[in-house]
């Protein structure tokens, strides 16, 4: 086991290395300088280029680029918050997306999962037809939409939680846009869990153990949600790494200084910030294949029969 | 050995059960399929908002991107904007009494109800979109990934995890420089970056029946690989694929609602139900009637959607119907 | 899983223990909407007007505008100018820093040379269109920075030499690019961190920074006890507030949570319906001008077209300005027929407005459909072609632009058969490459002035000028455009005010841009609230002189 891992993190350490240079490459392809140009005359924004070393060879600038992350920095923005370095500012966001994120995954997975068993146990049943219809309701609203229908509702018709994000009260702002992202996953893990808690409850080793007269929540918990697990957890999976990264519009909305408006700002704002971008991706990546990582070695947990495979490969 | 050693079989009387004919797979899934009433209703749900799609923009008096106005006595032009629903009886208080605008117009003076058909045809046509892609890339993708295992699995998810980490805004600005803006863009940017989730279920479906009896059953007996991935290891996984299915079309559509929020979707005055909710989300508050038609419908696509593929999943593994 | 449950409740108590506590410092009253966020607080880097007005609350630059946009002392008590106006010798008075340093003249010197030689964006405000500081563009392209034209004789004395006499030169010194910055205390910063947090940012002026850090949405500010003037200000302190969208504005306006908002289209249609709320509301001309921009260049490779200038003038008057203001701005935005926009740059001496004559250019920017179809036959005629297709760029950043652009498509269209608009939506950044890379045919632009007179506009449309390219060059436009900023006419008032006349006349003739309409604020503010100023250029809105009832 221990080998499979080293091998796994191995690996990932070279696939974020390739990572980064193809993001480097094609950041560089996208039209847009990174500096603010309305204002500059074309001689003046060749000279800024120049400065930045933009003429130089992509293989070189990339070396450059290197050495300066593996010193321990991002750089500075040249167009976003310019000439401040990105690493303060791209912490506190992603603080704050991260909270909301960990505040997020919470509720969206344990009602998520509630609402799926509830669901399998009464299959065919009302109490199936109402989940199902929450589950279906969940994607079809936008998030961003709930968002508003909540604000409108609990910060301005009753104002009982602030109309802004605000820093200084930080549970009680960010139990709206925790809410409101939670619910593509509560949708997804229900939808989920359900079918899979389906298949399993139908399957002959849980019929084996209901014949033993093992019944209720330790039938659930021992045999059917244990196996039903894997599907289960690779779907959080993604939905942890997108919920950590952010929300562009609830963030904008919310007035919250997360990620997903930080990304947003960086590819679409007076210039492209190539280290934004690129600080944002790497950082978005590294958490992406950690947490494929951590999914891989889980597998291994829940299900033994995966170690086993992938020993021999 | 000479050719009176053997008997033609039919040429002997065996017995056919006539009470139970047998049937083609397919013909017993559409059996299935049709004797479920819910995923009917779905299936009814979703030709009707079709038919609707095809032909309410086509009937409708005003074109999707015609600004309805009037010019009032004095010689004014007067635009038929931000009016609420209202049939055409002569009871609204404004120029346009006697017109009929279903689901009002927007703050453009357009016709709502020949924008939100006209919005459900592009939408249904990126939901389709996204079935295909995460019918045929994703799920041969994360088979082929999970069944091989090994080496190939490990180059296979490391390209899942580069291909991933690009920013959909980054790479929908790069293929903007070679392509057109609008729909064609989309579902090109679509086709690169919505297979993943499902490619990462259907390997986990793959990695979890593999090691099953019939699997091995069926090496045994020296069927090849894609043989057994996609004739024995598909039809068992299709339960999860088609539940990630259903979730990948609205995420499809949000998708080209961002993008043309952030100015690379679709061009407009042309619209989608995604980009007519960014619209209507504007004027939430005060107009709040803007955005209800593109959420209905999406809803009702959506539950069609689900019904159809709750109707197939279960048509398609029968043995869960008899729980 | 009863321990993953617990482990689960163990991490969030953990992550969320310590957030609590820690509000902000003083009873803030007065909360206030900005449109977007503060980009950079250093004044050699700020492009944006947020930044300009958060960083003019906390720092004064030599001169400040009084409520009616009269440049009146600040940090400077006094200036002299020399006979010829290209000597200005600025006397400082007793002003701190919020640490105790004094404010100096080298304090001045090292700021403005310090931006000429980032070559920032707004160094271009230094050179020889606008300020004309001696040997400003020279050291911008790369000079020795001391040999910029300024000197500071004696820590209370300023001395800057201009190229030519700048006739509203005491009214750019309000503009941040040429505010002050404490040589010591930037020196004692890593580098890049000035102005990142409050602790690294230092104010002379009024307010000065409570809460911050780039980025953030909401940003507070205090009184600032060592100001020179802190016995005229009467707010203890204010916060931003940074809100997208106009619908928020209005609810979070409604529920009392800010006092200031600037709101948009729909929004003001419904504050306008409101009695109660519509007694809040003001709209004002915001002095930005919403142009069309012609790509002439005969190459570009599929509008060589709009090299014509017959098809120019058949657009620019098959569009209908007042219906786009009236339906889709909806803000207060004035319909405008000159290429500078209204209510904007009044005449030193009579007090009338620059474009106060909206008629005067009428024979070729007006809405008349029968004549935009005699410019477009004679276009057909010229070219040989019957059907143009163009290309229409804009910015994807505003409720408005997507509305406009939409109108003016369908304007066109039906009134000029035969043309046909394909708009293209973009982000800015795109948006802006496009425009500076000769890819586009009509690109609708939404320009800022910076500074109150029509050269902020005319020197947009030099051959030199700036980067978006409408490929048109015309030698004695550039002419005149030169020899008012540098040249014969600099010194001559009432000359070079006429002579911009001249010079606007040779560009609407050439229907080199189509204007469309003077953009305008509408705010809606709270009652108790007095005092604000608001200005058209550089420094849009001043809390100096606020009180609270």
């Amino acid at each position: 086991m221990s080998k499979y891992i080293t091998k796994r993190i191995l690996m990932s350490v070279l696939t974020l290395f390739i990572i980064i240079f193809v993001l480097f490459v094609l950041i560089r392809i996208m039209p847009g300088d990174p500096f603010p140009v309305e204002r500059m005359s074309a001689e003046m924004i060749l000279q800024k280029r120049e400065e930045l070393g933009l003429n130089k060879p992509i293989l070189e600038q990339f070396v450059n680029y290197m050495s300066m992350l593996l010193s321990g920095s991002f750089g500075n923005g040249t167009s976003l918050y310019n000439g401040a370095p990105i690493k303060p500012i791209m912490t506190a966001c992603l603080i704050n997306s991260f909270k909301i994120g960990v505040l997020s995954i919470l509720f969206g997975t344990l009602v998520g999962l509630a609402i799926g068993i509830i669901a399998a146990l009464n299959r065919g049943k009302f109490l199936d037809g109402l989940c199902t219809i929450v589950s279906i309701l969940g994607v079809c609203i936008p998030s961003y939409v709930f968002m508003i229908f909540l604000q409108y509702f609990f910060s301005y018709k009753i104002p009982f939680f602030p109309y802004f994000f605000d820093p200084s009260n930080f549970l009680a702002s960010s139990i709206m846009p925790a809410l409101s992202l939670s619910l593509f996953a509560i949708s997804t893990i229900a939808r989920f869990t359900r079918n899979e808690m389906l298949e399993v409850l139908n399957s002959d080793y849980v019929k084996l153990a209901e014949a033993k007269g093992l019944y209720g929540f330790e039938l659930i918990r021992k045999h059917v949600l244990r196996n039903a697990l894997i599907p289960i957890v690779t779907v959080i999976a993604p939905l942890v790494v997108s919920l950590l990264t952010g929300a562009m519009v609830i963030e904008k909305i919310y007035g919250i200084n997360g990620v997903g408006k930080l990304m947003v700002d960086a590819i679409a704002g007076q210039g492209v910030d190539y280290n934004y971008v690129l600080a944002l991706s790497i950082v978005f990546s590294a958490m992406y294949i950690g947490v494929m990582l951590v999914l891989d070695i889980l597998y291994g947990i829940i299900d033994p029969r995966i170690r086993l495979t992938s020993k021999e490969g | 050995m000479n050719k009176d050693d053997f008997e033609f079989i039919s040429d002997r009387d065996i017995s056919v059960d006539e009470n139970f004919a047998s049937q083609g797979y397919w013909k017993g899934v559409a059996v299935h399929f049709f004797r479920n009433k819910f995923a009917v209703t779905g299936l009814i749900l979703i030709i009707v908002i079709m038919l609707f799609a095809i032909f309410a923009p086509i009937v409708s008096t005003y074109s999707y991107d015609q600004i309805v106005a009037v010019t009032d006595a004095g010689g004014k032009e007067v635009i038929a904007k931000s009016l609420s629903p209202q049939i055409g009886d002569g009871s609204a208080q404004n120029f346009f009494a006697d017109k009929t605008f279903i689901f009002g117009t927007d703050d453009m003076g357009r016709d709502l109800w020949t924008r939100t058909w006209q919005g459900a045809r592009v939408s249904l046509i990126i939901a389709f979109v996204a079935i295909f892609i995460d019918m045929l890339i994703g799920t041969s993708y994360g088979l082929i990934s999970g069944f091989f295992g090994g080496i190939v699995d490990h180059i296979l998810q490391r390209f899942i995890e580069i291909a991933g980490s690009v920013p959909t805004l980054v790479i929908i600005s790069i293929l903007a420089i070679f392509m057109e803006k609008g729909i064609g863009l989309v579902i090109v940017s679509l086709l690169i970056t919505e297979w993943i989730g499902m490619s990462k279920i259907a390997r986990a479906e793959c990695l979890k029946l593999k090691e099953r009896e019939y699997v091995l059953a069926s090496r045994t007996l020296g069927a090849g690989s894609f043989h057994i991935i996609f004739k024995q290891i598909l039809p068992n996984t299709i339960g999860p694929i088609i539940t990630q299915v259903m979730f990948s079309i609205p995420v499809a559509i949000f998708t080209e609602a961002f993008l043309s929020f952030v100015g690379v979707g679709i061009v407009l005055p042309q619209c989608s139900i995604g980009s007519l909710i960014e619209a209507g989300f504007n004027n939430i508050t005060i107009l709040p009637y803007q955005i209800l038609p593109p959420i209905c419908v999406l809803a009702i696509l959506m539950l069609g959607f689900n019904l159809i593929g709750d109707g197939f999943r279960e048509a398609l593994a029968p043995k869960l119907e008899d729980m | 899983m009863i321990k993953i449950l617990m482990a689960t409740l163990l991490l969030v108590t953990m992550i969320f223990a310590g957030c609590g506590g820690d509000s902000a410092d003083g009873n803030v009253k007065l909360s206030v909407m900005l449109g977007s966020n503060v980009v950079s607080l250093d004044s050699g880097h700020a492009t944006d007007s947020t930044s300009f007005e958060v960083i003019a609350d906390c720092i004064d630059g030599l001169m400040q505008l009084d409520s009616d946009g009269k440049a009146i002392p600040a940090l400077a008590e006094s200036f002299d100018v020399s006979e010829d106006g290209k000597t200005y010798t600025f006397h400082l008075r007793d002003a701190k820093w919020s640490n105790g340093d004094p404010v100096t003249a080298e304090d001045f010197v090292f700021a403005w040379r310090r931006h000429c030689q980032k070559a920032e964006e707004y160094a271009y405000i230094m050179g020889d269109t606008v300020a004309c500081v001696k040997n400003a563009d020279a050291v911008i392209k790369g000079g020795d920075p001391k040999t910029l034209g300024v000197s500071a004789p004696d820590p209370k004395t300023f001395v800057v030499e201009l190229d030519a006499p700048v006739s509203f030169f005491p009214s750019l010194m309000c503009f941040p690019t040429f505010y002050p910055i404490n040589e010591k205390f930037y020196n004692s910063l890593d580098e890049g961190s000035y102005g990142t947090s409050p602790e690294t940012f230092l104010s002379n002026g009024a307010f000065m920074l409570a809460n911050y850090i780039p980025g953030t949405a909401n940003i507070q500010l205090k009184k600032n006890d060592s100001y020179w003037n802190a016995d005229k200000i009467s707010l203890d302190g204010f916060q931003y507030q940074v809100v997208s969208s106009s619908d928020n504005a209005l609810t979070s306006f409604k529920n009392g949570t800010l006092n200031l908002v600037s709101i948009s289209g729909n929004q003001v249609e419904h504050v306008k319906k409101d009695a109660e709320l519509s007694k809040n509301l003001k709209t004002f001309p915001s002095g930005y001008l919403n142009y069309l921009s012609f790509n002439q260049d005969p190459k570009n490779h599929h509008a060589g077209a709009l090299s014509n200038v017959n098809l120019r003038l058949a657009i620019s008057n098959a569009i209908d300005r007042e219906s786009l203001v009236y339906n889709y701005v909806m803000n207060g935005a004035v319909a405008t027929y000159t290429a500078v926009p209204v209510e904007f740059a009044p005449n030193a001496k009579t007090g009338k407005f620059f474009a106060e004559d909206q008629k005067q250019f009428s024979d070729v920017v007006s809405f008349n459909v029968s004549k935009s179809q005699e410019f477009l036959a004679k276009a057909k005629a010229e070219l040989g072609k019957d059907n143009f297709d163009l290309n229409l760029i804009y910015s994807n950043d505003g409720d408005a632009s997507t509305k406009i652009v939409q109108a003016i498509k369908s304007q066109v269209e039906e009134n000029l058969p035969g043309v046909k608009i394909n708009l293209q939506p973009m982000p800015k950044a795109e948006y802006l490459s496009n425009v500076t890379s000769d890819n586009y045919d009509l690109a609708l632009v939404d320009w800022t002035p910076d500074y109150n007179d029509p050269m902020t506009f005319l020197t947009l449309w030099t051959t030199s000028g700036c980067e978006i390219a409408e490929h048109w060059s015309n030698a004695e436009y550039d002419k005149i455009i030169s020899d008012c900023t540098t040249g014969d006419l600099a010194a001559n008032y009432d000359a070079r005010w006429n002579a911009m006349y001249d010079a606007e006349k040779i560009l609407l003739d050439n229907a080199v841009i189509a204007p469309l309409y003077t953009d305008a604020n509408a705010i809606l503010i709270s009652p108790n609230v007095e005092g604000i100023d608001f200005h058209v250029a550089g420094v849009t809105r001043v809390f100096k002189n606020v009180k609270l009832k």
